[in-house]
C-alpha cells in the first residue's frame, strides 16, 4: 500500500484545518441533543359502542373476596346487561328501519299524490291556456270584423265630410262674388271645384276595385256611367272597352255598383257636367 | 237621295262625337287586394241525411283557404233562399255579402244524391251561375269541391285547384316512410309506397297519372318513377353518385335531374325510358333543383356561382345562363307559375327562412310567411296558392297552404302526422 506524499505544506494545512471543522461538529452533535433514556408514557383506549351503565357499589361494605365475587357478579351482569343491550338495540334498529320504511312509503304517497295534483293542475292550466287562446282568437276575429266595419264608417264619414264641406265651400261662392285669380270659371263652371268632385269619386271607385281579379298585365278597361243627382246610378254601368279578362271587367263593374252613392255637387250647373262619366281604369297601373 | 243620307249621317257622327268630347274622364290606377264576402248557406237536404247538407262548409273552407273571399258568417240569418226570387237583397247587402251561394239536395237512387246549386250576384240581383252534380253519398266532399271549383272560376276567371290531389312523405314509427296521396285539403289519404328507406322530392306528371321520387332504398338516392293507378313503377336514374331532384318537363316526355356522376351536383336531361342523359349545364359550382317555365324552353335552379345560393335561369336554346333573384343572400328552391309570371322560392331573412314570391315583370318580392323554417314552397295548379312546409323550432312540422296575396294560411288538417316534401298535383280535365 503506498500513500501519496504529501508535497504541499498547504495542503496540509487545509486537511488540518478541515479536521478541526469535523471534530468541533461531532462535539456540537452530542452535547446539542437531548438523547432519550426514559421509557415513555403510554396509555391505553378502550373503544365503546356506548357508555355503559355504571352501578353503585357500596363501598362500606365491600370486603375484597366480595370485591373479587362483585367483580365477577358484575362482569356477569354486564354481559347480561350488554346482551340485554344489543337486543334492545336490535328492536330499536328494527323499530327504527319501520319506522324509517313507512315514513319513506308515506313520503313516496306524498309525492305520488302531490304529482297527481300537480299533473291536475297542468291539465287545469293547459286547459284554461287553451279556453284562453280560443277566448283571444275569437275575440281576435270580432275585433278584426269591428275594426273593418270602423274603418269603413270613417272612411264614409270622410268622403261625407268631404262632401260635406265641399257643400259648404260651394255654397259660399255661389253667395260671393268671384274674385280675381281664384277658380277658373269656364262657360259657368268652376274648374277647381268641378276637379275636387272628380278627385272624390275617382277616389271612392278605385277603393272598391279589386285588383286580384285583374291579373299581372297592364290592362284598361273603360265604363260610362249616368248618375242621378242623388249619386245613385243611372240604370247599370256601360262597358266600352274590355280588359278581356271577365273576372276583372266583372270586379270593376262590381266597383262602381257598390260605390253608389256617388260624391256629386248640388250646384245644378256642376252636377250637368259630372251626371255622365267616362270611367278609365287600369288596375294594375300603366306603363 | 244618297248624297242626302250621307250629309245627314255625317252629321249625326259629328254630334255624337262632341257630344262624347263632352263627357267628362276619370281615370282610376290601382285597386285594393281585398277578399270577396261571400255567403254559402247550408244546402237544403230532402230525404237525405242531416249533415251531408254540410256541404256548404267544404265550400267555405275552399273559397275561403285562396285567399281570395272571405266566407261570411251565416248562422243566425233567416232560413236559406230557393231561389234568387226568395232573396232578400236589401239583407244580404246589409251583410255586405257581394256573392250567395244556395242549393239543395236530393236522394235519387239508392244511395245517389243529386246537388244543385245557385251563385246569386247580390248587386246584379240575379243568378249568374248554376249547376247540378249527381254522384254517391260518400263523394259529397267531392261534389263540393267541384261547386268551389265552378264558382271561382266563374268570380276570379282562373281554374279552381279543389278537386286536385296532392303528394306528400309521411314518417312513421321513427324509422319508416310512406308516401302518401291526398285531396288538396288534406282528406281521404292514401298510400302508395311504404319503405324502410327515406323518400324525397317527389313530383307529379303533367297527367298526374305518375310520380317521381327520390329513394334511398339502393342505400343511396336514386329516382323512380311510379304509376299511381297500378302502383308499377321503374329506376328511372341509378347513376354512380347520387341522383336527386327530378322536376318534369311540361310535355311530360322528359326529366331535369341532378346527378354528382363526374363532379359535385350538376343538371342532366333524361327521357322517362331513361334513355339520352345529356348534362345541360357545365359549371364548376353546384347547380341543381330544376324547374321548368311553362313554356319548356328555360330551366330555373339554384346554383352558388356567385357565393351564396341564389336562383338563375338556363336558356335551352340559347345556352344562355342570367341570375333571377337579387333580393337577400340565401334564395333557393324556385318553382314557376303556371303562366310563368311568378317565381316561387324560399328566402332568408333575417335569419329566418321564408316564402317568397317574385313577379318576373316587376322583379317586385313578396314574402308570403313569416317562417321561421319554411320549406319546399310549391305552387297550385293555377299559381294562386303555395303548398308548404312549415314548422316552428322543436316543434312538429305540418303543411299548409297560403294565398299568393299572402292574406290566408292554413294548415292541413293531418294531425300529428310528421309529414315533409309536399307536391301539388295538376288540374284534371
Amino acid at each position: 500500500m503506498k500513500f501519496i506524499k504529501l508535497e504541499n505544506n498547504d495542503e496540509l494545512q487545509a486537511n488540518l484545518f478541515s479536521f478541526a471543522i469535523h471534530l468541533a461538529l461531532f462535539l456540537v452533535m452530542i452535547f446539542s441533543v437531548g438523547w432519550q433514556t426514559k421509557t415513555p408514557y403510554y396509555g391505553e383506549v378502550e373503544l365503546w359502542d356506548s357508555v355503559p351503565v355504571q352501578k353503585k357499589i357500596n363501598k362500606t361494605q365491600a370486603t375484597p373476596k366480595k370485591k373479587i365475587k362483585q367483580k365477577q357478579n358484575t362482569k356477569v351482569q354486564k354481559s347480561a346487561e350488554a346482551k340485554a343491550k344489543a337486543k334492545a338495540q336490535k328492536e330499536a334498529d328494527i323499530k327504527l328501519k319501520k319506522k324509517k320504511a313507512a315514513e319513506k312509503k308515506a313520503a313516496e304517497k306524498k309525492a305520488k299524490k302531490l304529482k297527481k295534483q300537480k299533473a291536475i293542475k297542468e291539465l287545469k292550466k293547459k286547459v284554461l291556456k287553451q279556453e284562453k287562446i280560443d277566448k283571444l282568437k275569437k275575440e281576435m276575429l270580432e275585433k278584426e270584423k269591428v275594426e273593418r266595419l270602423q274603418q269603413q264608417i270613417i272612411e264614409q264619414q270622410k268622403i261625407e265630410k268631404m262632401q260635406a264641406e265641399l257643400r259648404e265651400s260651394e255654397l259660399k261662392q255661389q253667395k260671393k262674388p268671384a274674385l280675381e285669380g281664384e277658380d277658373e270659371v269656364k262657360g259657368g263652371v268652376n274648374t277647381g271645384e268641378l276637379n275636387k268632385y272628380k278627385l272624390l269619386i275617382q277616389q271612392k271607385i278605385q277603393q272598391n276595385v279589386n285588383q286580384q281579379l285583374c291579373g299581372l298585365d297592364y290592362i284598361t278597361l273603360e265604363f260610362r256611367i249616368s248618375l242621378m243627382p242623388t249619386g245613385e246610378l243611372l240604370g247599370q254601368p256601360k262597358m266600352t272597352k274590355s280588359s278581356k279578362i271577365k273576372s276583372c271587367d266583372d270586379a270593376v263593374e262590381r266597383a262602381i255598383i257598390q260605390s253608389q252613392p256617388l260624391p256629386l255637387p248640388i250646384d245644378s250647373g256642376l252636377f250637368s257636367k259630372l251626371k255622365n262619366l267616362e270611367l278609365k281604369f287600369h288596375p294594375n297601373g300603366v306603363e | 237621295m244618297n248624297k242626302f243620307l250621307h250629309i245627314i249621317f255625317a252629321g249625326f257622327l259629328f254630334f255624337s262625337s262632341s257630344v262624347i268630347h263632352a263627357l267628362e274622364v276619370i281615370e282610376i290606377l290601382g285597386g285594393k287586394a281585398s277578399q270577396i264576402p261571400i255567403a254559402v248557406m247550408p244546402f237544403k237536404s230532402f230525404g237525405a241525411q242531416k249533415d251531408i247538407g254540410k256541404i256548404n262548409s267544404v265550400i267555405k273552407g275552399d273559397l275561403g283557404r285562396s285567399g281570395l273571399f272571405y266566407p261570411l258568417d251565416t248562422r243566425g240569418v233567416a232560413a236559406s233562399p230557393n231561389s234568387d226570387k226568395e232573396v232578400n237583397f236589401s239583407q244580404w247587402k246589409s251583410l255586405e255579402a257581394q256573392f250567395l251561394i244556395i242549393g239543395r239536395i236530393d236522394f235519387v237512387q239508392k244511395e245517389k244524391i243529386k246537388v244543385s246549386w245557385s251563385l246569386i250576384d247580390i248587386y246584379k240581383q240575379q243568378t249568374i251561375l248554376s249547376g247540378e252534380y249527381v254522384g254517391k253519398n260518400n263523394q259529397i266532399r267531392a261534389i263540393g269541391h267541384k261547386v268551389s271549383d265552378k264558382v271561382y272560376e266563374r268570380l276570379t276567371g282562373s281554374k279552381g285547384v279543389f278537386h286536385t290531389k296532392i303528394a306528400f312523405v309521411e314518417k312513421y314509427n321513427n324509422q319508416k316512410f310512406k308516401l302518401n296521396i291526398a285531396d288538396y285539403d288534406g282528406y281521404n289519404i292514401t298510400s302508395l309506397l311504404d319503405s324502410k328507406m327515406p323518400i324525397i322530392s317527389p313530383r307529379w306528371s303533367p297527367d298526374g297519372k305518375k310520380i317521381a321520387y327520390v329513394s334511398f332504398e339502393k342505400e343511396k338516392p336514386v329516382i323512380y318513377i311510379q304509376e299511381i293507378a297500378t302502383g308499377k313503377r321503374k329506376l328511372l336514374a341509378n347513376f354512380k353518385g347520387n341522383n336527386s331532384a327530378p322536376a318534369w318537363s311540361p310535355d311530360g316526355k322528359r326529366l331535369a335531374i341532378v346527378l354528382t356522376y363526374s363532379t359535385n351536383s350538376q343538371i342532366y336531361l333524361i327521357n322517362t325510358d331513361g334513355s339520352d342523359v345529356k348534362r345541360l349545364i357545365r359549371s364548376r359550382s353546384i347547380t341543381t333543383e330544376p324547374s321548368w317555365s311553362p313554356d319548356g324552353k328555360e330551366i330555373y335552379y339554384t346554383s352558388n356561382q356567385g357565393g351564396g345560393p341564389q336562383i338563375y335561369k338556363f336558356n335551352l336554346e340559347s345556352s344562355e345562363v342570367s341570375r333571377v333573384t337579387f333580393e337577400g343572400k340565401y334564395n333557393l328552391y324556385p318553382s314557376l307559375s303556371y303562366d310563368g309570371k311568378l317565381l316561387l322560392y324560399l328566402t332568408q331573412d333575417q335569419g329566418k327562412f321564408k316564402v317568397a314570391l317574385q313577379n318576373l315583370q316587376s322583379n317586385q318580392v313578396l314574402k308570403l310567411t313569416k317562417g321561421p323554417l319554411d320549406e319546399a314552397p310549391v305552387f297550385a295548379p293555377n299559381g294562386h296558392m303555395v303548398l308548404f312546409v312549415y314548422k316552428n323550432y322543436g316543434k312538429t312540422t305540418k303543411i299548409g297552404t297560403v294565398s299568393i296575396n299572402g292574406l290566408k294560411i292554413d294548415p292541413l288538417p293531418l294531425g300529428s302526422r310528421q309529414v315533409q316534401e309536399p307536391a301539388w298535383g295538376p288540374i284534371k280535365n
